[in-house]
């Protein structure tokens, strides 16, 4: 097997601050490469000066050899010349990346066209073929507008390959989309290493399975462990690797609280039913919410999860059906934690203004906070800063701390960790689980990860399967 | 990096400063030096700066110290009005449009939708031929014209804050409307405002010295900037100088509220 | 395509109505006896007497309560008879129909100086955006914006009139005197535009498809004239619609300051004078050039945006 592309002691620095130690890795034909890591890790940063496309502060050093010739000396002109040609680049996000304003199949063709040379009807007959064979047939003259995150991802890959390059970089490739479409984007770039060789990042512990191959784990910069896919994933050496794959829903243990009594109801839903946009989201739906329940909602993006939840707590009218509530329950013990931490909270001011205000609104007895912040292992220090100062994780772990010092009955999680780093995800997951079973509150919680619902929940109601 | 203060970047800084000199000069020229502008001196047309006249006269020897300051306080007094009149309407019409929306919301973008079929400067024409010479039109036209922008804009962020998940948080915890005004989306709105204050009163006082200039704004003797202009410009071989300034405080105020304003859009 | 052509309808319409009820309110302000002042108009004041302004305000009836005048006086909007001028006695449309011809010549002569101005400037600026060019034309296009309108038609009147005697002062006889006018439009225009250019540019050239674009393997021309025009093209033309209020503002003052034979010269005129009919027409007439113009802006982002056209 011959070496593709070797990359010695590559390093990042922004004004003298390293974001990436030095690293080294090589890639053969047919080899699939992939790197582990959270968000900050710097795995992007590894990808974006492989390709020259480092942001302006940022430097790199060492040296990225492609066909023995170093490419990190090369002018900027000449380096752009080997895009497309010798190296190809996934985007993170493909909906940004695609020229909203040209149908499908134009973007993948100008590249056969002014790339590969073909003439303009052989390259767009050409792109044609290509969006037939990733299931896009149907959607050759769509604008990207009109496409779904996952149709928009396999768009964006035959639209970095048709330049023929044997080398596909992909960052985060999967981000945002659920299991089913991931799958498919693991598929196409298990194509691509046929062709040639991939190297992935991805924070996805399914993913790098998937495409098997070596695996190398970051964390801040640093290459923490690495090895062949199958050997490190079933035996981590390494601390954080451990903690990383056991991140994995599928690692998790069984943390579904015990099961109590028979429960009184605080929620009873009969035969609703809802369409959007003129398609049916659900019908005939029955539903009950035991007091401390922890019931699970899963499905596919866009089949409505969402929309239910909005229709449980009143905030979206039902086109039929009944929702009956436990009788002389103050409306604000039915609550709704957000999918955007920082979304929910009003930014710039202080959080710990934001808790006063809502303590001085229900006359709560403020005793209450300090042990609360405790058992969500929140520093309460936090609370002088805003919530754009707050990480993601502490900020999600803040606003159940809100939720829950109004004793709620309900709880509707919106997918509250899929914004969240993995090891948060799990903390943050079993934390909300706890401590709302501590107080009684039942917890609809909505995720399109199965494997997550089946770790945490009592049942598990799923919806669409049209979507 | 570009460095702050008072939250401010530095061309909003340079601004801010040169609003406050010229404010400073218009009031400090009304207590300091305190001549009537309108005092005429036929012996002395166009005397150069003197230490009683730091500016020199025009060519009625009125002193131009006392004109331009007076003509400064007027512009600035005018726009500052204007601009209060306006973003109160605005404001208030836009977060009532924003938040209810139905009925009202559509009256109210009539109402905007006819203002916006004309240019500013013809529906401040209509205004001052209702009353020519009148301070109190030229203020209720050019009010007109400028609370369109604050509606709009103020209109378009609270449908937006309306629908977002922080307020729709807030209310399910409990918290009124009132509250989400103030905590959610007065912070969101503030910004916008001040920017579209600054480019309001630099918009009035190019309007107001617009109309001067086709003599159909303020009558002389009122010591305007736009009537000053077209009173010296025949002037302007002999005394250049003297057309030069009211020219130049045009430019510094307008100046001075676009750095202030952010000067890019 | 007919909604927005049905939308601008019906705003040309309002705008018809606003302008013609203040207008009743002004010809009600005006001092004086209506009737007597509308004989002496006529006859001239020297043959007006108290019996011909009975007959005119009989003829008129002026003697009718307040809303049927009104009715009346819209009435007369909606058959387009925009009556007589106070100051000349002639019809009203007529002359403003003339007026709007010269008018017209001059916005598009301006409007064609500031794209050749601004299309270079700008996109020139964004490819080296931060650069000396870059920010040369900012600080141009800041000391532009500061000025009234009619400052830099005066100062270019100094300069190439009154020194350099290259072009005449002022009026209107063939195309010498076209050019200054246009130009002073022009260079406001340019002032803001060339930056909204820049801007847009800068914007696509940084955004993500165009960086993939790059990555594709097209090169940076390939990308810009595939991807880079037409998104950089929206915002720019929509912009164009609030621009168009300025550049009306601009013609009133740079009309006046050449004395232009243009409807913003008669307006300002007709104000000065309090000739309201006149007022009315010139003022209807900017509005619907406005109207227009800015239907014209909105054909053109359909035509650009291929997402209007197709079902979501």
């Amino acid at each position: 097997m011959s070496v593709l592309l070797q990359v010695e002691a590559l390093s990042v620095s922004a004004n003298d601050v390293t974001l990436l130690e030095p690293l080294s890795l090589s890639l053969k034909t047919g080899e699939a490469l992939t790197i582990l890591g959270e968000t900050g890790a710097g795995k992007s940063l590894l990808v974006q000066a492989i390709m020259g496309l480092l942001p302006s502060p940022l430097q790199a050093r060492g040296r990225v050899l492609l066909d023995g010739q170093d490419i990190g000396r090369l002018k900027p002109a000449l380096r752009a010349r080997l895009w497309g040609r010798q190296l190809a680049m996934l985007p993170q996000e493909p909906w940004h990346a695609l020229d909203p304003l040209m149908p499908a199949e134009q973007q993948v063709a100008e590249v056969y066209r002014y790339v590969g040379g073909l003439s303009a009807p052989d390259a767009l007959e050409r792109s044609r073929q290509d969006l037939a064979g990733v299931g896009l047939a149907g959607a050759a003259e769509r604008l990207p507008g009109h496409l779904s995150g996952g149709m928009a991802q396999r768009l964006a890959f035959c639209a970095a390959t048709a330049g023929g390059a044997p080398i596909v970089l992909a960052d985060e490739p999967t981000k945002g989309l659920d299991a089913s479409r991931r799958d498919q984007v693991a598929a196409l770039l298990r194509r691509a290493r046929e062709r040639g060789a991939v190297l992935t990042v991805t924070h996805n512990i399914e993913v790098a399975r998937q495409l098997g191959g070596h695996i190398l784990v970051m964390r801040d910069g640093r290459l923490v462990e690495q090895g062949e896919a199958e050997e490190l994933l079933a035996r981590p050496k390494d601390g954080y690797t451990r903690a990383l794959i056991g991140a994995d829903p599928q690692h998790w243990p069984d943390i579904t609280p015990t099961d109590g009594a028979a429960r009184e109801p605080v929620l009873t839903v009969r035969g609703l039913h809802k369409s959007r946009g003129g398609r049916l989201l659900f019908e005939g739906l029955h539903m009950t919410v035991g007091r401390g329940e922890i019931i699970g909602i899963s499905g596919d993006s866009g089949c409505g999860k969402s929309s239910l939840g909005d229709i449980l707590l009143g905030l979206l009218p039902a086109d039929g059906g009944e929702i009956r509530r436990a009788p002389q329950i103050a409306r604000h013990r039915y609550l709704k934690l957000y999918q955007d931490p920082p979304a929910a909270f009003a930014p710039g001011i202080p959080l710990g203004r934001l808790f006063d205000d809502l303590i001085g609104l229900h006359r709560l007895d403020r005793r209450r906070l300090a042990p609360l912040l405790q058992r969500l292992r929140l520093d309460p220090g936090l609370l002088q800063r805003t919530s754009v100062a707050v990480s993601g994780g502490e900020l999600q772990r803040l606003a159940i701390a809100r939720a829950l010092l109004l004793e709620p009955l309900l709880l509707f999680a919106d997918e509250p960790v899929s914004r969240l780093d993995p090891i948060t995800a799990r903390e943050v997951i079993a934390l909300l689980v706890q401590s709302a079973t501590e107080q009684d509150c039942a917890v609809l919680l909505v995720s399109h990860d199965l494997e997550l619902l089946r770790k945490t929940c009592h049942h598990v109601v799923s919806l669409g399967g049209r979507a | 990096m570009t460095r702050r203060l008072l939250g401010l970047r530095r061309g909003q800084l340079a601004g801010l400063v040169l609003i406050a000199a010229l404010v400073c000069f218009a009031l400090l020229e009304g207590l300091l030096h305190g001549a009537d502008p309108a005092s005429q001196d036929l012996a002395n047309p166009f005397a150069g700066p003197s230490l009683s006249e730091p500016l020199g006269t025009d060519q009625y020897g009125r002193s131009m110290l006392a004109r331009l300051a007076a003509a400064v306080r007027l512009s600035l007094a005018l726009s500052l009005l204007c601009v209060v009149t306006s973003a109160t309407i605005g404001v208030a019409m836009g977060v009532v449009a924003g938040w209810r929306q139905g009925l009202l919301d559509k009256c109210m973008s009539l109402l905007l939708n006819i203002a916006l079929a004309l240019p500013g400067l013809v529906l401040v024409l209509l205004f001052a031929s209702l009353a020519p010479g009148s301070f109190l039109m030229l203020y209720v036209g050019i009010s007109a014209v400028l609370w369109v922008e604050y509606f709009r804009v103020v209109r378009a962020i609270t449908r937006r804050v309306a629908a977002s998940p922080q307020v729709q948080a807030s209310r399910m915890l409990g918290f009124g409307a009132l509250y989400c005004v103030r905590r959610h989306l007065w912070p969101a709105i503030v910004g916008p405002v001040l920017t579209l204050a600054a480019f309001g009163a630099s918009a009035s006082i190019l309007a107001l010295a617009a109309l001067g200039f086709i003599a159909v704004g303020l009558r002389p003797p009122t010591a305007e900037l736009g009537l000053m202009m077209v009173e010296l410009f025949p002037y302007y071989n002999e005394a250049p100088w003297v057309l030069a300034q009211p020219i130049l405080a045009v430019f510094l105020l307008v100046l001075g509220l676009n750095l202030l304003a952010g000067g890019e859009e | 395509m007919m909604t927005l052509v049905a939308k601008r309808l019906l705003q040309a319409a309002l705008m018809i109505w606003s302008i013609g009820t203040l207008s009743y309110v002004l010809m009600r302000l005006l001092p004086g006896d209506m009737a007597f002042r509308i004989a002496a108009g006529r006859y001239g004041y020297d043959n007006v007497n108290l019996a011909a302004s009975e007959a005119v305000r009989a003829e008129l009836g002026l003697d009718r309560p307040a809303w049927q005048q009104y009715l009346a006086w819209l009435a007369d909007l909606v058959r387009f008879d925009l009556g007589d001028s106070l100051v000349s006695g002639l019809p009203v449309a007529h002359e403003v129909s003339h007026l709007v011809l010269h008018t017209l010549q001059l916005a598009v002569a301006a409007f064609a100086c500031a794209v050749l101005l601004a299309l270079p400037v700008g996109l020139f600026a964004a490819f080296r955006a931060g650069g000396w060019f870059d920010r040369c034309s900012l600080v141009a296009s800041a000391f532009l914006r500061a000025q009234p309108v009619f400052v830099i038609g005066l100062a270019l009147v100094l300069l190439f009139s009154l020194h350099l005697k290259l072009f005449p002062v002022a009026g209107f006889n063939g195309s010498k005197y076209l050019v200054l006018p246009a130009v002073s439009l022009a260079l406001v225009m340019a002032a803001v535009s060339s930056r909204v250019i820049r801007h847009s540019a800068v914007g696509v050239i940084r955004s993500a498809f165009f960086d993939f674009s790059r990555v594709k393997g097209l090169s940076f021309a390939q990308s810009f004239w595939r991807h880079g025009v037409r998104n950089a093209a929206l915002p720019v033309v929509a912009f164009l619609g609030i621009q168009f209020a300025g550049a009306i503002e601009g013609i009133v003052m740079i009309e006046s300051l050449f004395s232009w034979p243009g409807v913003g010269h008669g307006l300002a005129h007709a104000v000065f004078n309090r000739d309201v009919p006149m007022i009315q027409a010139a003022a209807m007439a900017l509005g619907l050039i406005f109207v227009g113009l800015n239907l014209l802006v909105d054909i053109a982002c359909y035509l650009i945006d291929p997402r209007e056209r197709t079902e979501p």
